[in-house]
């Protein structure tokens, strides 16, 4: 379900898996339709040509040359830039980032420039432009490398963030991502990166967009709502599947974009629930989920008939040790535990 | 255009700059305007309006928190300028920033973060390569964003990708109050340029012709594929960093100097040894320059501020 082996070889997959597709083939199948569709797209990450390190761009060097697919230097400040001004000149730039993490070393050229250019000009240009961060933990890759730092993001005016949970969204928001006349960081979790999701047929049309903004509930329930994001998700799922089997009537609901954030599904779940529960691995100080909980409260607070809960990071960097990231991170266990407390 | 007629062109733009610059600052210091104070380009016209007149239409400029100077080299509308200067809705910027953009034109304002402007002016640059066009991309910095790390990510990812980027690093002598000899610890910045790979050279900012003639070779070189170069124009603050700065830091002796090797003044009295112009054609010159901004100040006067909607405008594209 999550991918702990990320830097082992990939096992083989069960029979019944083999015809779905990967989360990391369904984003390199969005990022192929959409540069056949539009000669502006292209991007820039290290090693993308030749050798991406979780292999999203892999092969497609080979169909759009090395201008399209631009290896660029240890630079990310000036390449952030770079997409910047390169979107503003007629292009659409999609940045892969070998870690998420390292988009610290760049936030001024996004936040200050990517995203505030278009109010700085009253609207003279537009910043359409992609940031693919691998992102969160579970695979002992340390502190540096194991984050998922969108509410740095989020906080600020002007980016839109995806966060896809499988290969349909993987897929669908990216398409969106690059259609967008936007900023838009895409993370991408990387427990996800080898993991198979079955997918519908519209899966396969090649304008098939998951929209922004519109929360996916993933399972109905009557007792509590559970809001999870990328790999979460699936440890939402399963925790609530366990439940069922002792009476708990779990909603999962999966928002896959947190800006714009669709609030009003999770609102109308917690009226009819009346619990909310919040899970992501993010610090939980500033956190998104304290975000999320405060539009519910401002909205729904009478509905409210338990305290909303979050898990999270409480805020230590996440351990490189296996064992001390499972202590820090949420997990299917944690998240049954505090479901089982709030209906108990 | 004619030799003769590019350098009176260029001395009317400096006494435009210089105008419109004064006007600004008159507004802010009388409390006509408030906010940040003016950062006046004054002393440093020739760089500006030595380097746009090297470029054409279609290429693209992007200015510096000290931005006025590009604006009006490119020919911007001194209406508009100092509208959006006065925050009043026929500005440029619809009044809602500093950063006077006319991106028709190829002017972008920016420079709010020290420097930040490099890598998106790099990112241009990539743009028109990638279309195939030969338009050029020029960044203005001073010489304290020189010691930015984007200035150096860009200068290298300019040099090996070939891009059509002019980088102007403006080195008015100061940093704020720092004096250039105490952030940097090598004769040049454009030194620096032999470590990108890129050519280097140091013109007097001072003089336009000098900025044009090496800004000219440098788009030349960009145009036909010879990728980016660094020009490091040596200039002079006159005034303050910020229009309300008393520069108690620097030797009154270095502002009187200053002051008397003033760039206009200068280049006035070389047109005028080379019969170029006389001394009342100069009066004349400067006499309808100062009507135009007159008339700049009454229009932005009289213009209405943005109504309290647009403050959740144009976020979103």
């Amino acid at each position: 379900m999550i991918d702990r082996r990320l830097f082992r070889p990939a096992a083989k997959p069960p029979p019944e898996q083999q015809d779905w597709p990967t989360f990391r083939g369904a984003i390199n199948e969005a990022m192929r339709e959409e540069m056949r569709r539009d000669p502006y797209v292209f991007q820039m990450g290290e090693d993308i040509a030749l050798a991406p390190p979780f292999g999203v761009t892999a092969g497609l060097v080979k169909e759009f040359g090395v201008e399209r697919i631009r290896d660029m230097p240890c630079s990310e400040a000036a390449v952030v830039g770079a997409a910047c001004g390169a979107a503003m000149g007629g292009m659409r730039p999609i940045v892969e980032f070998q870690f998420g993490d390292f988009l610290s070393v760049a936030i001024d050229q996004l936040t200050h420039q990517a995203a505030m250019l278009r109010y700085l000009t009253g609207g003279q240009v537009k910043v359409p432009l992609v940031i693919r961060l691998p992102c969160g933990g579970g695979q002992g890759a340390g502190s540096q490398h194991s984050q998922t730092l969108y509410s740095w993001f989020a906080h600020v005016p002007g980016i839109k963030v995806a966060l896809p949970a499988t290969s349909m969204e993987a897929k669908g928001l990216m398409k969106s991502a690059i259609r967008d006349d936007n900023p838009v960081l895409f993370f991408e979790h990387k427990g996800l990166y080898r993991t198979r999701w079955p997918v519908t047929e519209a899966y396969q049309d090649p304008d098939f967009l998951v929209p922004f903004g519109q929360a996916l509930v993933r399972r109905t329930g009557d007792d509590i709502t559970v809001v999870a994001t990328l790999a979460m998700v699936h440890y939402a799922m399963q925790a609530a599947e366990e439940l069922a089997g002792q009476g708990i009537s779990v909603e999962v609901i999966d928002p896959r974009t947190l800006a714009p954030l669709d609030a009003d599904t999770i609102i109308d779940s917690v009226r009819k629930t009346g619990r909310l529960l919040v899970v992501d691995e993010a610090y939980l100080t500033c956190g998104i989920q304290g975000e999320i909980m405060a539009r519910v409260t401002e909205s729904a607070f009478e509905a409210l008939k338990r305290p909303p809960r979050r898990l999270g990071n409480p805020g230590v960097p996440v351990p490189f040790e296996p064992s001390l990231e499972d202590t820090v991170l949420p997990t299917k266990d944690k998240i049954a535990a505090a479901i089982r407390e709030m209906t108990g | 255009m004619s030799d003769t007629d590019l350098k009176l062109d260029m001395l009317r733009k400096m006494l435009m700059v210089r105008h419109l610059e004064n006007a600004w600052g008159d507004a802010y210091l009388n409390e006509e305007i408030g906010g940040i104070p003016p950062a006046l380009s004054t002393g440093q016209e020739a760089v500006s309006v030595g380097a746009c007149l090297a470029l054409e239409d279609g290429d693209y400029v992007f200015t510096t928190h000290r931005g006025q100077a590009p604006q009006v080299a490119r020919g911007l509308d001194p209406n508009r300028i100092m509208a959006e200067l006065y925050c009043r809705l026929p500005g440029y910027n619809k009044g809602k920033s500093y950063h006077v953009t006319d991106f028709d034109r190829g002017v972008v304002g920016m420079g709010g973060i020290v420097a930040g402007q490099v890598p998106v002016a790099g990112g241009m640059a990539l743009a028109q390569k990638l279309k195939g066009t030969d338009r050029v991309s020029i960044c203005f910095f001073g010489d304290g964003a020189s010691n930015e790390g984007v200035v150096h990510e860009t200068a290298n990812l300019a040099s090996i990708w070939d891009l059509p980027l002019i980088m102007i690093c403006e080195n008015n002598g100061y940093c704020i109050s720092l004096p250039v000899s105490r952030e940097i610890n090598t004769a040049h910045i454009a030194d620096r340029a032999a470590a990108y790979g890129i050519p280097g050279v140091v013109v007097d900012g001072n003089d336009p012709v000098a900025v044009h003639q090496a800004v000219s070779e440098a788009v030349r070189r960009a145009r036909s594929g010879g990728g980016a170069s660094l020009i490091e124009a040596e200039t002079t603050r006159m005034g303050g960093h910020l229009a309300h700065d008393p520069q108690r830091y620097r030797p009154r002796e270095e502002i009187e100097a200053a002051r008397a090797a003033c760039p206009i003044k200068r280049f006035s009295a070389r047109l005028q040894e080379e019969g170029l112009l006389t001394a009342d054609g100069f009066s004349a010159m400067e006499a309808e320059v100062v009507r135009e901004i007159e008339a700049a100040v009454a229009f932005a006067r009289q213009a209405p501020t943005p109504p309290a909607a647009e403050a959740f405008e144009d976020l979103w594209a």
